[in-house]
């Protein structure tokens, strides 16, 4: 069976929204896909306004030197919740600013949203952007009265490489820093870096998150640990042995994403650990058409889905 | 940690709504189980609110014996779909007076359902279940104009037994030639005679559907099978090795249930073949808590999402 005739029809004319030319350039020429890529999820960013939540971009201090972030604040009065959001883009592109998920969030939970500029592959490794991760998760939790956030309901949420980054960061967390973390929001998360899944082959759609392509992307992100059996949890948590401990989960993925059947069996991992977890996988979906052709019902209904999870666990 | 510490917290007082006793006379005393889920199903039939759906007890010429149906009319015009319901009961129990579902989906999608006593075991295998079950399909089918069905719009679907004997009806009914199928629902099936995955050693509990209970009611209704590599897929479909040409499908289940993943893993084998498949888990969430706990909003999330399930493949 083709992977086009796995599409939900509603998606297929989503394919063409990242051009082939994008998606070569992120594993062959990140500076130029990162100058392809920004324009087009400004735009999106653009489509939502006006709208009512403030946005503010600060630095903040990391461990070792400056973060920007972009925080997101709605009118709810505090305190509120809070969302740690880790932007997508293979390790490689995307950036803090401008994400159309952070007003997406702030305006359905009525959460503070803090999206974290982090250090992106191949300039960086996986260190880097952890670090940064982290260094804005402890600098919310610092920072929670300031920012009109209630500690108790602080989560972590990304899509794709920021999905893998929020299973990683609960990982170092729950290892490190063991700041109470009410929830982890896994959004089509980027967490096996050997794809040996049944989708893991199937995939390998040009215009999609494909086979090829994010095995370049894994290797940028690695560095000298790509291809051996020494990669960290903290970069490809599916590599984590123990998941015990961990916050709470939401765990969504599309029937037709690259990342469908490592997705699924960690989420059968953390529930086999103990770990209260949701699981939603969508029939026809691909990898982020609930934000490239977001008025069709099956993107909806997934985007409705993770935001009613993300208001269950901190609204 | 405990199974009772996982469960959420609202469906903590569901855990015990069932004695013991129950699950013990499946494997002992099967008229005395009989009895035990009829008393519960009337109670919760007389828990039910008034509704304008009608509900008609009938039967019907099928190969062997009158097959008797339960058919529940609501009040849209016709055509409508149609549902053939396989009530649940681990292949040993319950009648097709499934009053819960037949009319939650009559109101909920305004299709026509028709639910079927199929034979039980152990006085019959799983042979005359499933061929009670696709005469009950075609009877449907035959007679769609006097039931007001639309011969385009057939769903078939069921919770526990119930879903495994439609995950075995879908492969049946393929390689049988017969009705197009716009659904498949599974809630919860008992589709593998093996439980050797996580939750199918993990869940123990005496008072929900575990795992030796489990055991018992499989070897009544495998008969001869049981215990050997010959079991059929039409009895226990995670032994089916074509998943081609299977209608679209609806798999959900809760992750306290001893059917986790089994039911998780035949979802992503009906999607690596292609086939239309949306998953949904629920945390702390045990076998059929949404009837048992029906107040309970994990309850009301599973229940309104397996309802909408049925309303877009047929509403």
């Amino acid at each position: 069976m083709s992977f086009l005739a796995g599409v939900d029809p509603e998606i297929a004319r989503g394919l063409d929204f990242f051009s082939v030319e994008l998606m070569n350039a992120v594993g062959d020429d990140p500076p130029k896909a990162r100058e392809m890529y920004q324009p087009i999820w400004d735009a999106l960013a653009e489509e939502l306004q006006p709208s009512e939540i403030e946005i503010e971009e600060r630095m903040i201090a990391g461990a070792d030197g400056e973060i920007m972030v972009a925080i997101y604040q709605p009118p709810t009065p505090a305190p509120r919740g809070a969302l740690l959001w880790i932007h997508g883009g293979g390790y490689i592109i995307g950036s803090g600013r401008n994400d159309p998920h952070g007003i997406g969030f702030s305006e359905h939970v009525g959460c503070t949203v803090v999206s974290v500029d982090y250090r992106l592959a191949p300039e960086h490794s996986y260190r880097e952007a952890l670090s940064d991760c982290v260094g804005a998760l402890n600098w919310i939790f610092d920072k929670a009265s300031d920012l009109g956030v209630d500690p108790t309901r602080i989560a972590i949420g990304g899509a794709s490489a920021g999905g893998g980054l929020t299973a990683g960061v609960s990982l170092h967390n729950r290892d490190h820093a063991a700041h109470d973390v009410a929830f982890q929001l896994l959004i089509y998360p980027m967490l096996d870096d050997t794809h040996d899944t049944p989708s893991g082959h199937a995939i390998t759609h040009p215009t999609v998150w494909n086979r090829e392509l994010s095995f370049k992307a894994w290797r940028m992100y690695l560095g000298d640990e790509y291809g051996t059996d020494d990669v960290s949890p903290y970069a490809a948590a599916a590599r984590a042995e123990d998941l015990t401990g961990l916050p709470p989960a939401l765990v969504t993925v599309g029937a037709m994403d690259l990342f469908r059947d490592e997705n699924i069996e960690y989420a059968q991992r953390l529930m086999a650990a103990g770990v209260p977890t949701d699981l939603q996988v969508y029939a026809g979906m691909y990898h982020g058409a609930e934000m490239s052709v977001p008025e069709a019902a099956v993107s909806r209904r997934m985007r409705l889905g993770y935001r009613d999870a993300l208001k269950r666990a901190i609204g | 940690m405990s199974f009772l510490d996982q469960v959420d917290p609202e469906l903590v007082h569901a855990v015990d709504v069932m004695p013991a006793e129950r699950f013990i006379a499946i494997g002992e005393d099967v008229p005395k189980a009989r009895q035990m889920t009829e008393d519960y199903q009337s109670k919760l039939r007389g828990a039910l609110p008034y509704t304008d759906v009608t509900i008609e007890e009938t039967a019907f010429v099928g190969p062997d014996r009158d097959i008797p149906v339960v058919v529940y009319q609501p009040t849209n015009p016709a055509p409508r779909g149609g549902l053939l319901w396989m009530h649940g009961g681990g292949y040993i129990v319950g009648t097709a007076r499934a009053d819960y579902h037949g009319i939650g989906f009559a109101e909920h999608a305004g299709c026509t359902v028709v639910s079927v006593d199929y034979r039980l075991a152990p006085e019959s295998t799983y042979k005359e279940s499933i061929a009670d079950c696709f005469a009950a399909l075609n009877w449907m089918v035959d007679n769609a104009g006097e039931l007001g069905i639309d011969r385009e719009r057939i769903a078939i679907g069921g919770g526990s037994a119930g879903g495994g004997l439609t995950a075995g009806l879908a492969h049946y009914n393929r390689d049988h030639g017969g009705p197009a199928l716009k659904l498949q629902l599974l809630l919860y099936p008992m589709i593998d005679d093996t439980h050797d995955t996580p939750s199918g050693h993990e869940i123990t509990h005496p008072t929900v559907w575990h795992r030796k209970v489990s055991f018992e009611a499989w070897k009544m209704y495998l008969g001869d099978e049981y215990g050997t590599d010959d079991v059929s897929p039409y009895a226990a479909a995670a032994r089916a090795t074509d998943f081609s040409n299977l209608p679209p499908a609806f798999v959900t289940v809760g992750a306290l249930d001893l059917f986790r993943d089994e039911n998780i893993d035949y979802a992503q084998r009906l999607m690596a073949a292609g086939v239309p498949t949306d998953l949904q888990v629920y945390p702390g969430m045990i076998h059929g808590a949404e009837m048992s706990a029906p107040e309970a909003a994990v309850s009301r999330r599973m229940r309104t999402e397996y309802r909408d399930a049925v309303k877009r493949a047929i509403g």
